[in-house]
């Protein structure tokens, strides 16, 4: 750490969050690699030492001896402050070396809220802004993530985008450069183009030339070249029990929102809730083995003496060996004083004999996320659950001594009616009653139930991505309804802020001309707008505004079945057409099996897939 | 050290080994400097846990619902001063020589917290009276000139300091809290170096940057630019009540 940085620390809140030099991390000779790669998380430092694609990536690049990544996470807004006041760049975490000198930076795109920390970053980075003005000295600047499925409001600004999982394609790409350095053919140019044409997966937007129609719509995408795919197809890890996985990861001094192990389980979710993206875009479902996940637990229990191991994945109770798994982790993990935790618990599976096994989980309130309040709109979203299937699940957890119960809802869903909302406070309160019916209950504890209700966000890759948001006028209303619907003290109700849900609908459903507003909104100082203490929904407006940009055109407005969608550069594997039969099932009330139950021939099974439960296709 | 993936069957062999009754208590030094001065006690505390277990300590946990490592540290350090000289007592309930706990813990440590000395306690942290503190402050010129106003102003009691309590503010005189103080300055950096001993019992304690900031208040120094001015506290020593090194 310089003395400069150093000194300065301790005038800033959270200084642990900047002096690095934590056990674990990565450090090479700078010399002697022939690629730097700058990692950067657009959050703050506990929010990125946290996610589980990072550490895999981070391992996954410097596997390779001649490369070295650094992370590099958004400096909180004092340490901003600071850093201007007395001119620093922003650094990465390792080597404390400025972003200009690394050879390429990646950033993970994960909401789209993080989009303005990007631009903040560069600007921090004293890079320029948009990849046209970053000549063939500057670093490339790459995107991914699950953002980058729509990579078009944030198009002008990255120099590459991978679609899909990065373990292969990053080593590629930096492979790639490596090799077209040695050759002395390294342009900027020649190296994007090459990498479009040689590396499935990989974006260059501005080897496409968009068109648009009169009435502001997307007309067509060109290649501008014959040789680079008209449509880029997602990249997946076939065989998960043989994808990179890391044996020991960086471990932070300070206190992070996941202190823990994450054993990423399966990859992708056998459901398909017709408004969750990472149902879509992460298909086909691909498992691994208990065997492997197990010795992965041990490795890093070993490396990393973390006392709790949280099995991630969507929907996690959907995993075929659940039981072989948690068997197997048993047998070290009580020995040795490590818990396990299994988030997001479907209510359909939640029993007692899961309960009972996870006893040693502290404390934690159960969650459960019905979605909707009737059974009637839980169809149109295909949430395939059942009132019974929760009061279930709640009387399991209250007979087990639990006494409060947080239930997710959505608000401004698809064909929503008034009838729909007041079923959320229907809901809450069957379940208060279910309290006061169990007899093995917590007689000295009164019950609570916490909703919280978000805003329907229309999001790409989803049978309802051409759906419109709900006016803010509207979700105030029906959220204000619910307020009076609600009269039990024992219910707690919460709800997101529709003027963020807004800007985000934009963000997700935005085309490359968001890049202006996005760049004022950078110039003018915007950042961390994933946090509600610096959204302020009123500069965005006038941010909107003054580039020309309606924001109800991508948020409030139904686009086209037949309109070429923003996303359509890209092919994550599921057709536009499982997309649209899915959204007449939705209208028509009609539910759709999951993957296991019976394949509704998604596409995605054309990626192929070690472990999944799709019909295989003829090679 | 211990081959990769093996700490879980070094876990179970340690624990088939006779147990200890009552577990015997060790003292670790360590020193904390660089990064981790910036690291809270609680991170400390977090680190040191996961720490014991990546390195196989066979400590005693405690007894009940939640059984936990049981860690007992000495004289609290404030955010952003450094040290060579902190403790931590553990408990054992399995045999293993302070030496390999020594190395093994070293193994998951880096240079900038590690462990200097493993042993058996021979004094309380009770008995802990003073510690001592390297200092130096980094100026823009005169800083000749200001060594000798600060050791003008060291003599001259009282010099009023307010310190927050919790039944409120309160100002106090710091002066009888200096056991020692030796200010120079050093022309191979520009910069003021300050040798003291502080109080540093349970009851009567003098935190170092309560000493600059009373440097700070009374002579004006160290108020403008931070990527100039600026100072780092090592702490040195720390010593009973009767001056002896405690141990
Ligand atoms: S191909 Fe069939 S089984 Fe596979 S993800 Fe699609 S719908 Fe599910």
């Amino acid at each position: 750490m310089n003395k400069e940085i150093s000194s300065i620390l301790k005038s800033v809140s959270k200084p642990g969050r900047y002096s690095g030099g934590e056990y674990g991390q990565i450090i090479k000779d700078k010399n002697s690699v022939k690629a730097r790669f700058a990692f950067c998380f657009p959050d703050t430092y506990e929010i990125g030492m946290s996610n589980l694609g990072m550490r895999i990536l981070y391992g996954v690049l410097n596997e390779q001896e001649d490369v070295w990544c650094e992370r590099v996470y958004t400096p909180w807004v004092d340490m901003q402050e600071k850093m201007k006041e007395y001119d620093l760049p922003l650094t990465a975490c390792e080597s404390g070396d400025e972003l200009r000198e690394f050879d390429m930076i990646g950033f993970t795109l994960q909401y789209e809220m993080s989009y303005t920390n990007v631009l903040n970053m560069l600007e921090l980075a004293k890079l320029p802004l948009r990849s046209s003005e970053r000549d063939d000295s500057m670093p490339i600047v790459i995107g991914g993530g699950p953002c980058a499925y729509n990579p078009e409001p944030v198009a002008d600004f990255f120099d590459l985008f991978n679609i899909g999982e990065g373990e292969e394609m990053l080593p590629e790409l930096c492979r790639l450069y490596i090799q077209m350095k040695e050759e002395g053919r390294y342009t900027k140019e020649a190296y994007l183009h090459e990498a479009a044409r040689t590396i499935t997966g990989i974006y260059v937007p501005s080897l496409y030339d968009v068109s648009y129609n009169d009435d502001g719509t997307i007309k067509a995408y060109a290649p501008k070249y014959d040789d680079i795919p008209t449509k880029v197809t997602k990249r997946i890890m076939t065989d998960m029990d043989r994808s990179y996985f890391p044996s020991k990861v960086v471990m932070p001094y300070i206190e992070t929102v996941h202190d823990r192990i994450m054993l990423e389980v399966f990859r992708g979710c056998i459901r398909g809730c017709r408004f969750c993206q990472a149902g879509i875009i992460y298909r086909p479902v691909r498992e691994k083995s208990p065997e492997v996940l197990n010795d992965q637990a041990k490795c890093l229990f070993e490396s990393t003496g973390y006392d709790e191991i949280s099995l991630t994945s969507l929907s996690i109770s959907d995993y075929t060996e659940l039981e072989a798994l948690t068997e197997q982790l048993l047998e070290w993990t009580d020995d040795n004083k490590v818990s396990l935790s299994l988030p997001s618990l479907r209510v359909d599976s939640f029993t007692k004999e899961l309960m009972d096994k996870i006893a040693s989980v502290r404390s934690s309130s159960l969650t459960f996320a019905p979605e909707a309040g009737t059974q009637r709109l839980r169809d149109v979203i295909n949430k395939n659950v059942r009132e019974e299937d929760l009061m279930r699940a709640v009387g399991v957890a209250f007979a087990a001594g639990k006494n409060t119960v947080k239930l997710y809802f959505m608000n401004g869903l698809p064909t929503e009616t008034y009838e729909d909302i007041k079923g959320i406070a229907t809901l809450a309160e069957h379940v208060i009653d279910a309290y006061y019916k169990c007899p093995e209950r917590n007689r000295s504890q009164k019950p609570q139930v916490t909703i919280s209700v978000s805003c329907f966000i229309p999001k790409p890759f989803t049978p309802f991505q051409w759906e419109a948001q709900d006016s803010m006028e509207t979700l105030a209303e029906k959220q204000e309804f619910l307020r009076t619907q609600i009269t039990d003290r024992k219910i707690r109700y919460t709800y997101h802020d529709a003027r963020v849900s807004r800007v985000e609908a934009v963000l997700a459903r935005g085309d490359r001309r968001l890049a202006a507003a996005l760049e004022l909104a950078c110039r003018e100082g915007f950042k961390f707008d994933a946090w509600d203490e610096c959204f302020d929904y009123d500069r965005w407006i006038s941010v909107f505004e003054r580039c020309g940009i309606d924001p109800a055109f991508y948020a409030n407005r139904a686009f086209g079945l037949d309109e070429v969608l923003p996303w359509d550069i890209i092919d994550c594997g599921v057709t536009k057409e499982f997309l649209r039969r899915e959204r007449d099932k939705a209208y028509a009330e009609n539910t759709t099996p999951h993957c296991r139950e019976k394949c509704s021939g998604c596409g995605a099974n054309k990626l192929g897939g070690e472990k999944t439960c799709c019909p295989k296709i003829a090679k | 050290m211990l081959p990769e993936n093996s700490k879980i069957n070094e876990m179970a062999r340690l624990k088939k080994l006779q147990k200890i009754d009552p577990p015997r208590n060790i003292r670790l030094k360590f020193r904390k400097v660089g990064s981790l001065q910036y690291t809270s006690h609680l991170d400390l505390q977090r680190t040191f846990n996961r720490v014991i277990v990546r390195a196989c300590i066979p400590v005693w946990y405690t007894k009940g619902f939640n059984p936990h490592i049981k860690l007992v540290f000495s004289t609290p350090l404030s955010v952003g001063a450094q040290s060579e000289c902190e403790y931590l007592d553990i408990k054992i309930d399995r045999e293993m020589s302070c030496g390999e706990i020594m190395e093994r813990l070293n193994h998951e440590l880096t240079e900038e917290l590690c462990i200097t000395d493993v042993y058996y306690p021979i004094d309380d942290f009770s008995e802990i009276g003073y510690a001592e503190y390297d200092m130096k402050i980094h100026t823009v010129g005169n800083s000749e000139k200001m060594a000798e106003d600060i050791k003008k102003i060291l003599i001259t009691s009282p010099l009023m300091l307010t310190k927050r309590t919790k039944a409120g503010d309160k100002e106090i005189d710091i002066i009888p809290l200096i056991k020692s103080i030796d200010v120079r300055y050093s022309s191979d950096e520009d910069t003021v170096n300050i040798n003291t001993v502080l109080r540093a019992s349970a009851t009567e304690f003098l935190n170092p940057e309560m000493l600059v900031t009373a440097l700070k208040n009374s002579l004006g120094i160290l108020s403008t630019d931070l990527s100039k001015e600026w100072y780092e506290i090592v702490r040195k020593e720390i010593f009973k009540e009767d001056m002896a090194v405690f141990r």
